[in-house]
Formats: structure tokens, sequence, C-alpha cells
């Protein structure tokens, strides 16, 4: 039996997370802009490029993993979103959907080195290097930070969190759970691909990392999965540590809390480079979500 | 004496240049979200040329004798002196005729112009398509100041005053302005020496092939100064009669 309201309700919200998440990307660029005194583009600039690259003519490619990987990406980004409770749609939500979620908001990035790596072009396989020793670096406080979280609510069940914040105050409340939201919110930047942690893309320095050889409608559809991954990313962030939302509205409003803080973290610090990400992530981070995990033991 | 002394040079010490690094200091950054943009929003708003700033060029087709300084101080070698024939009548001189294509704007023709009758204007709007006929814009006998002013008074914006040449089988130019008027005449040949049909007698000769007129300004610019180019056109007619 087709289990219709789900379905429609599936279809809503990945409409409604793919619009959003173009949107965030307007006001990611537009709020670099605005700090950087310029004007910039209008906010749904991001929808029209996409679509742009989806009126390309000719599009390049390198064989059937080469294709593969963006799609493989846009799923997993996909899956991820559909594992969320968003508000008060709980879709796949199930046991231990945390963990589920967590895992699901790195594949991307490895199905886009997946395709990356298919291209044979060296500032890809540069891009692919630091790209992975990037999240190698990354998983260490990302995961202390999940764990102080996991110990203190004593469940996996992001509905659940969600519940005991409704009734207990928020995570960022409580001391310990402060000091993983710090170390979450670092790594939340590498997660994005925003600025101290943008090392897999690098505009400047590898000309777009692993995307360089993504044009027309594979690149069309990596700004899809960017976008989708972004809402994902921060609907997570704002369920984990702001108390997740009884309704879209606000819900939206905490992702865009968060989306700022990333923003003004991104348009501010230079990049590191990849040597010295991995010795940051290896210490401030993994020290404060150490003690993190101590003090909620 | 001082050039004996030892030279005195003051080194600011380092530690007064070295700046503390600061994790908190960047976020003074961020004040600017909240200000209005330095932004010049280009179709909405305008932005003035500084007065004399160096555009195209005017000519004054009446004062101008042909000596030909323009051609030799182009850096870029962008003009080419040209015998035009306006409304039947053949120009007594060559007059420069400018090839943006080449042009770097440095305004060294207009400075040495002895009558004053090449001059410039602020105007600095040229873009074309690619076609043959939109490239013809880019290589112009320059039109009188005057009507330059004119079109700039009528449309403010600066650019290039000829929207579109003309051009005819028989070397007619219509120059089309933007305001709708026309420039028509016709260009007889290049270079120093007046061609066939510019000659002040009836010379009853076919026309010079192209050929020879385009190697012959070289020489002439060359070993020929200025001044001494009245005589010089005298002579040639009769080399170049010799010739034939």
């Amino acid at each position: 039996m087709i289990d219709w309201k789900l379905v429609l309700e599936v279809i809503g919200i990945l409409i409604y997370a793919t619009f959003m998440g173009f949107i965030f990307m307007g006001i990611e660029r537009k709020a670099m802009a605005r700090i950087q005194r310029r004007v910039g583009p209008p906010i749904y600039q991001p929808i029209i490029d996409t679509l742009k690259l989806l009126g390309k003519k000719e599009s390049v490619t390198h064989g059937f993993i080469y294709d593969f990987g963006p799609v493989f990406a846009m799923g997993a980004s996909i899956a991820a979103l559909l594992f969320l409770p968003i508000a008060n749609f709980q879709l796949f939500s199930s046991n231990a959907d945390l963990i589920v979620v967590a895992y699901m908001l790195e594949v991307p990035m490895l199905g886009i080195m997946l395709g990356a790596m298919s291209s044979g072009n060296p500032y890809s396989a540069v891009g692919v290097q630091r790209g992975l020793l990037t999240m190698v670096a990354m998983q260490l406080p990302y995961g202390l930070a999940l764990i102080a979280l996991i110990q203190h609510w004593g469940t996996f069940k992001l509905g659940e969190i969600v519940a005991l914040q409704q009734t207990q105050g928020w995570s960022i409340t409580v001391p310990a759970l402060l000091l993983a939201f710090i170390v979450f919110d670092i790594v939340f930047q590498a997660l994005l691909g925003l600025e101290p942690f943008d090392i897999i893309t690098a505009p400047a320095e590898i000309s777009m990392g692993p995307m360089v050889e993504y044009g027309g409608k594979h690149a069309a559809l990596l700004f899809t999965q960017h976008a989708i991954q972004l809402f994902a990313e921060t609907a997570f962030f704002a369920i984990l540590f702001l108390g997740g939302a009884s309704n879209l509205l606000e819900l939206l409003i905490k992702q865009i809390a968060v989306l700022f803080i990333a923003i003004f973290v991104a348009s501010i610090y230079p990049r590191f480079t990849i040597d010295q990400a991995a010795k940051f992530f290896w210490k401030w981070p993994t020290i404060l979500g150490i003690i993190a995990v101590l003090l909620t033991v | 004496m001082e050039s004996v002394e030892k030279p005195r040079v003051r080194v600011v010490g380092e530690e007064k240049v070295k700046i503390k690094k600061s994790f908190v200091k960047p976020w003074m950054g961020i004040k600017y979200l909240f200000k209005k943009p330095v932004t010049i929003k280009i179709p909405f708003e305008e932005i003035e040329p500084a007065p004399k700033y160096r555009g195209f060029h005017t000519l004054n087709w009446k004062t101008c004798v042909g000596c030909n300084f323009c051609g030799q101080i182009c850096p870029a070698r962008a003009i080419e002196m040209t015998w035009i024939e306006v409304d039947g009548k053949v120009e007594k001189r060559p007059h420069p005729k400018v090839d943006y294509g080449r042009c770097t704007f440095c305004q060294f023709c207009v400075d040495v112009c002895p009558t004053g009758a090449l001059g410039f204007t602020e105007n600095f709007y040229l873009t074309t398509g690619g076609l043959e006929e939109d490239l013809e814009l880019y290589d112009w006998v320059p039109i009188h100041p005057d009507k330059v002013r004119e079109l700039n008074e009528k449309f403010g914006d600066y650019r290039f005053p000829v929207e579109r040449i003309e051009k005819k089988e028989d070397g007619t130019h219509i120059y089309h302005l933007r305001d709708g008027s026309t420039i028509e005449f016709k260009i007889l040949g290049y270079g120093l020496r007046p061609p066939a049909a510019a000659r002040p007698k009836p010379a009853a000769k076919p026309a010079p092939k192209p050929a020879e007129k385009k190697e012959a300004p070289k020489p002439a610019a060359k070993a020929g100064k200025p001044a001494e180019k009245p005589a010089e056109k005298k002579e040639e007619p009769k080399a170049e009669e010799k010739k034939e």
C-alpha cells in the first residue's frame, strides 16, 4: 500500500528545500557583497544561474562514473534531507536517524569526488586530495560534538531530540552543549565548503578544485545539489542545537540565523592551507569537543 | 662637504610595523554590512568624465593643413592622411584618418597639431558588433568639434558621435550621425601624394594603381621633413608622369 500523504509531503518538502536552498545561496552572495561594500546580485541569482546552465547545448562527459558522481551526490543530499524531521513533517524518521543524517551529509562530497576523479584532470585530483584530507580532519571534532549531544539527550532520534528541547530548553543553553555548538559551528564551515575551510574548491588556488571539468548540465546538477545540501545542513544544525521548529517559518528563521553566522565567519577569515586546516581541526575543536564529551558523561 | 658624510637612512623599527595577530579583530569587517554600498549603478546612474578626458578626436576640416605632423608623432601609427572630396570639391590638403583599432588615445597628435585643427572630446563610449560594416566605425576622419559638442548636449552619454558609416563602391563615405544628419564625402586616396583624381590640373589619366599609392607615402614621410612637403608635392606628380 502506498502512503499517498507521505509521498506528497516528500515531494512538497523537496521542492521547498530546493527553492529555499537556492534562496540561501542568494542570501549568502548578497550578504558577502554587502560586507565588501558591493550591491551584489539579486537574491534569486542562483536560480537564474542554474537555469542558464541547464540551457547549455553541449555537455562534456568522460564516461559513466563522471555522469554518475553528481547524481550520486544529489541522491545523498536528498536522502539526508528526507531523514530530517523538518518542522512537523516526520518523513523517513526512524531509530538512529541522527547517525544516518550525519553520515549522509558527508556522502555528497564523496560523490563529487568520485565523478571528479574520473575526469582525469590534475586540478581535480589535487582538489579531491585536499577534500578527502579535510573530511578526515573534520570527522574527529564532528563526531565528538555529536557524541556530546547524544550523551546529553540520551537518544539517537532527531524527533526525540527536538521534543526534548521543546520541553527542557535549547541545546545551546546547556554549558557542555554550548562547547559542542562551537565545535559543530567550526565543522559546519567545512561542511558547507565556506571560507576558512573552502580548501576543496579554493577558487583562487586550484581553479574550482574537483569541479573544474563540470560544466553545463552537470554543473546545474551540482548547483541544485548544493542548494539541497545547504538547506539540509542548516536544518540539521537548527534541529540539533536551536531546538528544532514546530513550523516551517520558525525553522526558516533559525536556518537563516545559522547561515548568517557561517557567512560572517566566511567573509572575514582567509582560507587555511590544507596542513593548517588539518592541524587546526585536530587541535582546538578536538580539545573543546573532548571537554564537552567529558562534561556530559 | 655633504657628499662625504655618511648618508643617514631612517629605518623604522620592525616592532612598530609588525601587527599582532588577532582572532577578534576581523569581526570589525562586519560593520560594513549595514552601510551603503559604494557602487555606481551604471545603467541608472551617470558618471561625468573629467574635463579634457582624452577621448575621440575632432578635426576642423577648414583649418587642417595636411602637414602630417600627427601622422609622424603617432606612436601606434594609427593616423593615415586621406584625400577627401566634399561636395564635388577636392580638399587642397590631405586630412588625417584615425584608426581606433590602433589608437592609444595618447593625444600626442593633438599637442603637435600646428593649427589646432585636430582636437579631442570627452566622448569615450564606442561599442559595436562584430560585423564588417559595424567595424567600419573604428576608422574615421574626425568631424568638426562643434558638431560633436552639439550631439553631446543632445544625448549627454559620451558615445561615439557616428552611428553608422556607409561605404559605397566609388569611395563615397556617408557618416550617419546619431541625431539623424549625415556627412557625405568621397575618399580619393591615401598618403601624402595627391592621387590622380585630386590633382589640380586635369591629368586625364587612369586612376593610379592602389599598390603604388600604398607604398608611396612611407618613403615620403621618412625622407621629407614636413616643412619641405610643398616642394615635394610639386615634384611628385612629375615623377609619376615619368614612370607612367
